[in-house]
């Protein structure tokens, strides 16, 4: 059970059942006042504390922009589950153009943040470094803060990628998709690419550090890896943590990836992977984190773990929260550009030559929030979770089926029930790794309570 | 230990009045200057009048503002300019009795807001200036005119006011709201267990009445420093303590639990009161992990580093006042010592923490 804070506890049937007749005993009365699930009057000590933790669950935003560019659609790998059409790398027309350049840096210029980070984006970015050089300088001198990530395939490193990578607010994300063979069928097709990504990504990891360098899967579900062999090519690599994400239903994946519209392999999959890293994890003493994971249990804990962006709520789309196609087009998510892509729906948002459609971004709001949706109300995870109506409208063609047939929700409730599983597992194995993932010496008995 | 009295020689017949050593440049009205300098005595002009301060050396008083008292032929520091740690006691009253009280009260209240105002009108640009007793609220009306106009004198002023947190009531919240961001109140909560609580602060009802005050800090969007004085008394509860604050007070900026003063009854009742951290820390450990799950600032104040685990040093703050602190023998060799909170002028080795490790 939780209240809309929230604040969370373990209970029986037979209390659902009291609370639900209205029959609750002073035992279940004391219980939900000491821990501030009910008030006894407007503006006392219950009431104020609520308010509050009810007004931190919720995303505000402001004060600093994330915003992913496009310089490219073109890419020298033709992965199998490639998101985007993306471009051969000698076709034409797939770049930005000098006026696209220069109203991309005016659109910059124009967000009323001084921090931010800039995610480039392909195709492959470092094929037009010119394009990456010219914004980092421009960013550098523009913003208070601001910091890199070039989402690359790391098959290509020379001496000018070597100079920018140096650069210490530069980072790199990339793709690693297991053992070997699994790499080689998912992305590069031949054995020789993979052995060129993997020297390049040593010698990366080797040149910048692991603090500035994170890799992670993607899981197709008609061959998915096993899990130690994934674990263990991380661990290789000197990785700490993985974020292990299904073959996104979107763009044209979808084409050569069918079985990714349901996903219902997914959860079973995800719970194996758990249950094996956990087990190594106390077996080796070193611990490997699951990024999504151990995101969703911090947000279960506390409020404000808003860092990832598509898990948060509201998640209103906003220009400091967009990503810019290489031909200049805005949009609020990576995956509304890909729908826009496959001409399934236009969800621009506006244009870095005529600046942000404010209708369309009206009319985008209301979905963005989870609050209010009649069945998410009713859900115990809904002030932890998030609304994707853009993976709603990829997937169904709508935004308003019922929620437990959305798959955003199916994942989430997944997630959720195993972290909730795992925080009162009361398991030392289990324990261990929680706190090391959350940086705690012990897992406090307060973290789990329970009315009994 | 850095004196905070500095006697002095003036006219007797001369009103106290308060003054800014000056510090050379352009002197204003308020400024005394340096007249002339012999072996163990100072000697000043200011407009109120001359004056001598004996046994300290100009540069260490300079910029400082002083309040002189001929009567007494004494000159309180009011505001040290080299210091983060300036303290106006506003009141030696106090409704409360707490076991640990570093600063028992007394009956007599003497009002000193005339030079307070003026002091801090003279005070280093971006002073957060400490208001403290006693309990400052006794005097309410008086103390917030003051604040009221020391803040409009000054734009870059700020204080630090500590309270038993008794003395609030709703009239007060538009007042609170206004100087939200200049007000950081520290305010005592030591169980989240009634007649502990009460206990400990031995006045009956202060745990109720707190928690409502506490609510119109919460309204009025104050920023609020929670201190616990951990003590035998209250070690154990530290967990609950710190669920409840997580819980009912996730308005508050941090958390402040603090180590034991052995001076006022905190001398007196040391042997009743003090816990030795240094031997067990699972509470205190346990509080702190609870805070960390819960994304809430929690601090440990007048803690040595050495008495902490390294997993919860990063929590160490070195928040005793420059006046009244020390480091032991051992430290000479420590390397965290330019980290350490060190140890009260009035720390005794022979009943304090058993565990001091120099690292």
């Amino acid at each position: 059970m939780a209240d809309d804070t929230g604040s969370y506890f373990l209970a029986d049937r037979a209390f659902v059942d009291r609370y639900a007749r209205d029959e609750l005993n002073r035992f279940d009365a004391d219980f939900l006042s000491q821990r501030g699930h009910t008030f006894q009057k407007t503006g006392d000590l219950a009431h104020t504390a609520f308010l509050t933790r009810w007004a931190q669950r919720q995303h505000i935003g402001g004060g600093s922009a994330y915003v992913i560019l496009i310089p490219t659609l073109r890419c020298d790998l033709k992965c199998s589950y490639c998101q985007v059409s993306r471009a051969p790398v000698a076709a034409k027309g797939f770049d930005w153009d000098e006026q696209t350049l220069e109203r991309i840096l005016t659109f910059l210029d124009d967000l009323p943040v001084d921090e931010i980070q800039i995610e480039f984006q392909g195709g492959e970015p470092f094929l037009r470094l010119d394009l990456l050089r010219a914004v980092a300088e421009y960013a550098r001198r523009r913003f208070r803060r601001v910091r890199f990530v070039v989402c690359t395939n790391l098959q290509t490193l020379d001496a000018d990628i070597l100079a920018f990578l140096a650069s210490e607010d530069v980072l790199i994300s990339t793709s690693l998709d297991g053992p070997h063979q699994v790499h080689t069928r998912n992305r590069t097709g031949t054995s020789e690419l993979t052995q060129v990504f993997h020297r390049n990504l040593a010698r990366v990891l080797d040149l910048i550090g692991p603090d500035r360098v994170s890799a992670l899967p993607t899981i197709d579900m008609e061959h998915p890896p096993v899990p130690e062999e994934l674990i263990s090519a991380y661990e290789d690599f000197g990785f700490t943590s993985i974020f292990l994400r299904p073959v996104n239903y979107q763009g044209f994946a979808r084409k050569s990836h069918p079985s990714a519209r349901a996903s219902e392999s997914w959860p079973g999959y995800y719970r194996d992977f758990i249950d094996t890293l956990i087990v190594r994890n106390a077996r080796s003493g070193r611990v490997m984190e699951e990024f999504y994971l151990a995101h969703c249990l911090r947000r279960i804990l506390a409020p404000g773990a808003d860092n990832h962006t598509d898990l948060r709520n509201p998640n209103i789309p906003t220009g400091e929260n967009a990503v810019i196609d290489f031909d200049g087009l805005i949009y609020p998510s990576d995956e509304a550009r890909m729908l826009a892509r496959v001409r399934q729906v236009d969800l621009s948002i506006g244009n870095v030559a005529d600046g942000l459609d404010h209708e369309k971004l009206a009319l985008l709001a209301p979905s963005h929030v989870n609050n209010f949706d009649p069945d998410c109300i009713h859900c115990p995870y809904q002030p932890f979770c998030g609304t994707d109506p853009i993976d709603d409208l990829s997937r169904n063609g709508r935004i308003d089926v019922p929620r437990h047939e959305s798959w955003f929700c199916q994942r989430h409730l997944a997630v959720f029930d195993l972290a909730i599983e795992l925080l009162y597992s009361g398991d030392p194995a289990v324990d261990f790794t929680l706190c090391r993932w959350l940086g705690l010496e012990t897992l406090p008995d307060a973290l789990r309570p329970v009315l009994s | 230990m850095i004196p905070l009295r500095l006697r002095s020689k003036c006219d007797r017949s001369i009103e106290p009045f308060v003054v800014r050593i000056s510090s050379g440049e352009g002197p204003g009205v308020d400024d005394a200057t340096l007249t002339s300098e012999k072996p163990g005595l100072l000697s000043y002009r200011a407009e109120r009048g001359d004056f001598h301060i004996r046994d300290v050396a100009p540069a260490h008083i300079e910029g400082d503002v002083l309040l002189v008292d001929p009567q007494r032929q004494i000159a309180h520091r009011l505001i040290r300019a080299a210091s983060q740690h300036n303290t106006f006691l506003i009141t030696e009253q106090c409704d409360q009795l707490c076991m640990m009280c570093s600063q028992p009260p007394k009956a007599h209240h003497e009002d000193m807001f005339t030079h307070f105002r003026a002091a801090a009108r003279l005070a280093p640009p971006g002073a957060q200036i400490g208001l403290s007793g006693g309990e400052p609220l006794l005097h309410k009306e008086e103390l917030f005119g003051f604040i009221d106009a020391a803040l409009s004198a000054r734009e870059d002023l700020s204080f630090h006011i500590l309270t038993n947190g008794q003395h609030f009531d709703i009239g007060d919240l538009p007042w609170l709201r206004k100087h939200r961001s200049r007000l950081l109140w520290g305010v005592p909560i030591y169980s989240d267990d009634p007649a502990v609580h009460d206990e400990i602060v031995g006045k009956a009802g202060a745990f109720a009445r707190l928690s409502g005050n506490l609510a119109l800090l919460g309204l009025a969007g104050a920023s609020l420093e929670l201190r616990t004085v951990v003590m035998k008394q209250n070690a154990a509860g530290l967990v609950g303590l710190a669920d409840f604050i997580s819980r009912h007070l996730p308005f508050a900026t941090t958390w402040a639990i603090m180590q034991m003063e052995r001076i006022g009854y905190g001398r007196m009742n040391w042997c009743r009161c003090f816990f030795d951290s240094s031997v067990d820390f699972k509470d205190l450990g346990a509080a702190i992990d609870l805070m960390r799950a819960r994304r809430q600032s929690v601090m440990l104040y007048n803690f040595p580093l050495c008495t902490v685990p390294a997993a919860f040093r990063e929590h160490a703050a070195q928040s005793i006042s420059d006046w009244k602190q020390k480091y032991l023998p051992a430290c000479d060799t420590c390397r965290m010592q330019s980290r350490c909170a060190g140890f009260f002028e009035w720390y005794r080795e022979e009943d304090g923490f058993m565990e001091i490790h120099p690292q």
